[in-house]
């Protein structure tokens, strides 16, 4: 049954919504020009990114610097906002979802080469199929998920650059083309109880395009590339980000306090618009909350903030705007730890902590079957996570993404089979 | 739009599971496509929903058409059946017609056709 609450809020147009979301690829680039110190180190470092394999897991903060890193994920995030206004796209929970998966992937794995040549095959699938971009351009957004496939193919081999470019950039074209109906065709599988959808359509899509290579003894070898330097700086820089959510949140809607609560009758499957379901009051303070929440775990078992980290705060953020909350969180999040350490794995590994924040994308099993299954869902989660890298060779961003979609795939109909209900 | 036919049909489905499951044992539907829109009628006999309910999906199924949703998730519309997807069809349609008259619950749901 839909659950709406009457919601009394400023009024706050679309342009007031960009200009919120615009504060995170400012405060990226203030922040990385500060760091960089001079042209130099940035033009280098810039170079560095661009020209990387990116192959999972490569992190812009280590090979391309801190202040390069930040400003690659600057600019990701203005082109997409400017994307997001030239298409006049109303700002829903979806979109907002979308940007900060892009902003935070922005830190391993993508940049301005090698996300284009996909937002091109979304351009050429509208104009095949007399389409506007506007309907595709949030799964485009999401689809950037296989971007280190062009950077691999284009720079992997440094001896083939000539073959290697311009096939990096078609492969990119083609999956751009290819991945709008796949994506859409996919949810049927974990009938909307994997947030990260895009992540299993791109695992499908990287693994059927890695064993293809294969088949030609062509080997992706996966990289281990981390940043290692605990920066109390980057930390600072988040804490600032999200405590900005929550008063913006606090600004738009005087009650956010009082009815936060409201926000945790929401399962969380797709979709759980909360720009619509709660106000956008409700749903910037969530994020914040849920930045914080996340952001406090990393340091509290003495984690370094990496690319990779980055990335798994940003889509956390992202997608409290989209069914995330705290209420369906915890029993996926305690169901990964308590696992890992009967597993014996170190807590505070980059691994360790990423598969904890991204385990999240079962949020809607916890939501809709209780705890007991959102323990279950993330038990599972980490014995797939840990394993299912090697399908797809580390051309798929979203691994967990992947992993969450086998889990919801495997684990609905199971607890649906013990239901006596209708 | 590509699928029309079968995006009307899914919007139908939920509805259909949504009435038989929550509320009755009969209902109406009635379907016509029109050069420009096309239109769903639906009359869900003796409703039990409550005023404050139908409010919701007034306002659910006139909030604004959201093509980049329907392109994404469409197929999850009728799919599932122990949970409703009512923001789904509303990012589907246009505006809708939602009114209780003599104890029955008639909509009225309008897509254009882009």
């Amino acid at each position: 049954m839909v659950v709406l609450n009457k919601i009394h809020e400023r009024e706050l147009h679309k342009e007031g919504k960009l200009l919120i979301l615009s504060v995170f690829p400012v405060a990226f680039l203030l922040f990385g020009l500060f760091l960089c110190g001079s042209v130099e180190t940035l033009v280098q470092g810039m170079k560095t990114i661009l020209l990387s394999p990116t192959i999972l897991i490569t992190d812009f903060l280590e090979i391309g610097g801190l202040g390069a890193s930040f400003v690659n994920a600057a600019i990701i995030g203005f082109i997409n906002l400017y994307l997001l206004k030239r298409y006049k796209l109303r700002i829903n929970g979806l979109l907002i979802a979308a940007y900060m998966t892009v902003l935070g992937f922005a830190f391993f794995g993508k940049n301005v080469f090698n996300i284009l040549p996909i937002y091109a095959g979304g351009y050429l699938y509208c104009r095949y199929q007399k389409i506007s971009m506007k309907n595709i351009i949030l799964i485009i957004m999401f689809g950037t998920a296989l971007a280190p496939i062009v950077s691999e193919i284009a720079f992997g081999h440094p001896q083939h650059l000539n073959f290697g470019l311009p096939l990096g950039i078609g492969l990119g074209v083609l999956i751009g083309f290819i991945i709008v109906p796949l994506s859409s065709h996919m949810l049927k599988f974990h009938d909307g109880y994997n947030l990260y959808n895009i992540g299993f359509t791109a695992g499908i899509i990287g693994t059927v395009f890695t064993s293809v290579l294969r088949s030609f003894k062509m080997e992706i070898q996966p990289e281990n590339i981390l940043y290692l330097d605990k920066s109390s700086h980057i930390a600072s820089l988040l804490a600032f980000l999200f405590i900005y959510l929550i008063i913006v949140g606090l600004a738009l809607n005087k009650d956010v306090l009082n009815h936060y609560g409201r926000i945790f009758k929401y399962k969380g499957r797709t979709i759980t618009d909360f720009t619509s379901l709660v106000g956008y009051g409700m749903t910037f303070f969530n994020m914040g909350i849920m930045g914080l929440v996340s952001l406090c775990y990393v340091l509290f078992v003495g984690g370094v903030i990496n690319g990779p980290v980055l990335a798994g705060v940003f889509t956390v953020v992202g997608f409290a705007a989209f069914g995330k909350q705290p209420k369906n969180c915890y029993p996926i999040v305690i169901g990964v730890i308590g696992t890992s350490l009967l597993l014996g794995y170190d807590l505070s590994s980059t691994s360790l902590i990423i598969s904890v924040l991204f385990s999240t994308t079962l949020a809607p099993i916890a939501g809709s079957y209780g705890p007991l299954a959102g323990l279950v869902a993330g038990a599972l989660h980490i014995a797939i996570v840990m394993n299912i890298g090697i399908v797809h060779g580390g051309i798929n961003l979203y691994n967990n993404g992947f992993s969450g979609g086998l889990v919801a795939g495997f684990l609905v109909p199971i607890i649906d089979a013990f239901r006596k209900d209708d | 739009m590509r699928h029309e036919i079968k995006k009307i049909s899914r919007i139908v489905d939920e509805l259909t599971t949504l009435f038989l499951k929550e509320d009755t044992n009969e209902v109406d539907f009635s379907i016509k496509r029109l050069e420009d829109y096309t239109v769903i009628k639906i009359r869900d006999h003796c409703t039990h929903f409550e005023d404050d309910y139908i409010d919701q999906l007034r306002e659910v199924f006139n909030t604004q058409r959201q093509c980049e949703v329907e392109e994404y998730y469409w197929q999850l519309c009728g799919e599932v059946e122990n949970d409703d997807e009512l923001t789904l069809i509303g990012c589907m349609i246009d505006k809708a017609i939602v009114e209780k008259r003599d104890g029955d619950l008639y909509l009225e749901l309008i897509r254009y056709h882009l």
